[in-house]
């Protein structure tokens, strides 16, 4: 049914929505001509991606498009906060981002025995993690980054796509059979995930730890058939949140800080009032992009990048990305809803599911909302791993979308035939 | 078990999610930004105020109160007050380290013309200027009749609700200069110089308040009560005694007013009851927020839980379960002398552009209608006779018919509240004032009488 729109209209829209940006950055910005090549850089790429997924059917062609609208308004937000050390390298993740959603599309469309290599994942996070804890950096406060030859990059990021495919193996049934002939894969897989938290914990990569805990929790309710293994993962979670709320200074801070962030504003309340400033400076239509002071706001190009935008573009603009979010996570639980193969739709609700916390979590917590916990903002904010994986992500999502049309299509085929017999 | 109706769930899940967060977001803009802007750890405010020259403000005549001027070394505008200390508390302090109160926050943005169109073209915008209800010679005058005493006076205009004048003692420099190097000097001080008495501080109003309660004596039919009163009224374990201990004999509802007898007011309170005095004071603004001031008050409250006719007793008089600010009563008494009409108080007049056009201008408003007309001159009359033959001849004024009310009101621990309010002339009142000194000891009629008397004198010759 989705067939007859005329799809051409919002990739229009998209285009105008960059030319009208960067043109109005480089004129306000005293005619700099990087900000065009980015632009051009920009649109250009956007250009070939949808052209590719027209021209080779790539089956959903609506998610890229809103995926590019969000990268469009971060890639415009960056510029403006340092257009070398953010705006241009930006396009370079774009690329990349652009190659990894191809890769990831290719990969995972010809690869049909995903669901049999539970223990490729787990093993897979379990080392990222170890190697990690041993060779990482530290970064505010986290212990999440991994340099390789001089490019370094949060494993965490990729053991979030390791983890759906691990969760989806059990889940969409196709691993039934006890390990070593007594342990429900079910304990396995809790075991897994407690395994990969334990090691985001170590990191003190909170605001990963919660989203791997939601993304449990919600798939356990989609999948479980009575609630009682859900509640007690959740009660034992809480407890284990009381306990380390009691004695963990760290998770003190954070709640203290969310409840009061005025009480100690020049150190843990900082970040948070000055996104909060910043929101509350730009109104309903913003300072416009350039007039406000995005440099007050700590972090401001990645986890808080949703405070300079609303500042900039007001609380309007801020709704706008949380639309469209919820436009793109609408089309992923679509998709997710129509698809046939149960790892497919284990995976899909998997992706969309941790596509929504995500921005829920850091959304949520750079307003104030809920507390505080430091995550990127898929598609929006600046950064190699998280552009490149959110992508590869997006790429699988087209997989699944293109898989599902096509058994659809041979169904169909089959059934017009017997029809003419 | 269907894993698409599961799926369903899910999305409302995260529906609710966004929407809640697009809720908040607006929730947040709408009520809270505000406060935030204005906050002084944010820097953004100071930014604007590099290149916009902060408007200046004046008195009803013009006399200027507050302006900006260039530092040539430093390169920023710094804030002068002329008269300094005189209006700390109604102009407040623009400071980078302890932010902006009273009418330099609330103000803010005119004062920086933020919501301007700027049609000039010289490289220093100019904000806009507030023109003030104030009248500097009397604010000055009023200053100096409290002489140096913890206290507050405000006027106000009964017809127009204009506020005339309006001082609190102690003050503080509010130059930012001074106010940064003295603040812990200022903070510490017992006195608490940074409060605002007269719009923000708490007292109970003693026999001032007994206006109110006349009005509900008229309006319950009780004006023509006689009382004997013995100086000392004891019902249901309260004990009260008249001023002076005191005892008046035989008398009226007007004579107990004039001489202000505690015993007859009590009387009438615990008669009429704690829902009677409740309902009525509630009409003349207690326990009602005064929304939209120009600067911050205090709410006048009673604390209506579980009152009894012993509470009401003590309500009738001023005492009790009951506080307000100079400022209630200054408006209490206005209203009885603009015959049962409450005037909207209020403090600017006029914004208006560097060049002088108006941007904003204020009209009088009716506040609430508290009592009839006829209610209010009976009460007139009432206070007419206290300072023609009772507590407050010391506020008679040759040649001028004055109005008032005398209240000597007691405090837990420290020396008694002297206060006075009162309206002149009474046949056509021009101004309403009320005064009070905060711990003075001595009675309302003759401490704080002379200083309404003097400040209404001040401003009638004028």
């Amino acid at each position: 049914m989705f067939k007859k729109v005329n799809f051409k209209v919002p990739a229009y829209l998209l285009l105008l929505m960059n030319i009208l940006g960067f043109l109005f950055m480089y004129f306000n910005n005293g005619s700099d001509r990087r900000i065009l090549y980015v632009g051009g850089g920009l649109m250009g790429l956007m250009v070939v991606i949808y052209a590719l997924i027209i021209i080779l059917h790539m089956g959903e062609k609506f998610l890229i498009l809103i995926a590019n609208m969000l990268v469009t308004i971060g890639v415009l937000e960056l510029c403006r906060i340092d257009i070398t050390k953010f705006g241009m390298t930006q396009i370079v993740w774009i690329a990349l981002g652009g190659a990894a959603f191809f890769a990831a599309y290719v990969v995972y469309y010809n690869i049909r025995f995903w669901n049999k290599l539970w223990y490729l994942y787990l093993g897979g996070g379990c080392i990222l993690f170890l190697l990690t804890l041993v060779f990482g950096n530290t970064v505010g406060g986290a212990r999440n980054w991994l340099s390789i030859g001089g490019f370094t990059f949060q494993p965490s990021e990729i053991t979030k796509i390791l983890y759906i495919m691990f969760l989806a193996c059990y889940f969409s049934g196709s691993w039934h059979h006890d390990l070593f002939g007594r342990i429900n894969p079910k304990y396995v897989t809790a075991l897994g995930t407690y395994l990969f938290i334990g090691f985001l914990v170590l990191q003190r990569d909170w605001g990963t730890v919660l989203v791997l805990f939601i993304l449990y929790v919600m798939m356990l309710y989609a999948y479980e058939d009575k609630p009682w293994f859900m509640l007690f993962n959740i009660a034992m979670t809480a407890v284990v949140g009381l306990l380390g709320y009691k004695f963990m200074y760290h998770i003190q801070v954070r709640v203290h800080s969310w409840l009061n962030p005025w009480a100690d504003i020049s150190n843990t309340g900082y970040q948070i009032a000055q996104s909060l400033f910043a929101i509350a400076s730009g109104g309903y239509f913003g300072a416009g992009l350039g007039n406000g002071s995005v440099k007050y706001i700590p972090e401001v190009h990645s986890d808080f990048i949703f405070s300079a935008v609303c500042e900039e573009m007001g609380v309007f603009g801020g709704t706008a990305i949380i639309l469209l979010y919820l436009l793109l996570i609408y089309r992923c639980f679509k998709i997710t809803y129509n698809a046939k193969n149960p790892y497919n739709k284990a995976v899909g609700l998997g992706l969309t599911l941790i596509l929504a916390i995500q921005m829920f979590i850091i959304i949520g917590g750079v307003t104030k909302f809920i507390p505080l916990t430091g995550i990127t903002l898929p598609f929006v904010s600046y950064g190699g791993t998280s552009i490149v994986v959110s992508f590869a992500m997006l790429g699988i999502m087209q997989a699944i979308s293109k898989q599902e049309e096509r058994a659809e299509e041979t169904e169909a085929e089959i059934e017009s035939e017997g029809d003419a017999l | 078990m269907n894993i698409n109706k599961r799926i369903i769930h899910l999305l409302i899940v995260v529906c609710v999610m966004f929407l809640s967060l697009i809720t908040y977001l607006l929730y947040f803009n709408m009520f809270k930004s505000e406060e935030l802007a204005t906050n002084p750890y944010n820097m953004r405010q100071w930014e604007n105020e590099l290149d916009i020259k902060r408007g200046n403000i004046y008195d009803r005549n013009g006399t200027l109160l507050a302006e900006s001027v260039m530092d040539e070394q430093s390169g920023v505008h710094l804030r002068r007050y002329p008269y300094r200390n005189l209006y700390s508390h109604i102009i407040g302090y623009t400071s980078s380290v302890y932010g902006k109160t009273q009418l330099e926050k609330k103000y803010d943005r005119q004062l920086l013309a933020k919501d301007g169109i700027s049609l000039s073209f010289e490289p220093i915008k100019k904000g806009y200027d507030l023109r003030l209800t104030l009248d500097h010679n009397l604010q000055s005058y009023a200053h100096d009749q409290l002489s140096g005493k913890n206290g507050a006076i405000v006027a106000l205009d009964p017809n127009t609700g204009e506020m005339l004048a309006c001082v609190s003692y102690p003050d503080f420099d509010p130059t930012s200069e001074v106010l940064e190097s003295e603040w812990n000097n200022i903070v510490e001080t017992e006195s608490s110089p940074l409060l605002a008495r007269a719009t923000q501080g708490l007292y109970p109003p003693g026999s001032t308040y007994k206006i109110v309660t006349a009005a509900a004596a008229y309006e319950n039919d009780l004006e023509n009560e006689e009382f004997n009163d013995t100086g000392k009224f004891e019902e249901k374990g309260i004990t009260v005694e008249n001023y002076g201990k005191q005892a008046h004999g035989k008398i009226d509802l007007p004579r107990a007013f004039a001489v202000s007898s505690n015993f007859a007011f009590c009387t009438l309170g615990y008669e009429m009851g704690p829902d009677v005095m409740l309902e009525i004071s509630e009409r003349f603004g207690i326990n009602k927020p005064l929304t939209d001031f120009d600067i911050e008050t205090s709410t006048s409250s009673i604390d209506g839980r579980s009152l009894n006719n012993a509470d009401a007793a003590l309500i009738a008089m001023g005492q009790g379960k009951l506080l307000t600010t100079p400022l209630q009563m200054a408006m209490i008494t206005s209203a009885v002398a603009n015959d049962g009409v409450m005037m909207k108080p209020y403090i600017v007049s006029k914004v208006t552009s560097s060049s002088g056009v108006a941007v904003e201008t204020h009209s009088p408003q009716i506040l609430y209608r508290p009592i009839e007309a006829g209610c209010a001159n009976y009460v007139q009359g009432l206070m007419e006779e206290v300072v023609e033959s009772g507590s407050g001849t010391s506020a008679q004024i040759s040649g001028i018919k004055v109005a008032g009310k005398t209240g000597t009101s007691e405090n837990e621990k420290e020396k008694d509240h002297a206060w006075f309010v009162g309206y002149a002339p009474a046949d056509n009142p021009q101004i309403a004032v009320a005064v009070i000194l905060e711990n003075d000891g001595s009675s309302g009629g003759t401490a704080a009488a002379p200083i309404a008397r003097n400040v209404i004198k001040k401003y009638l010759s004028d």
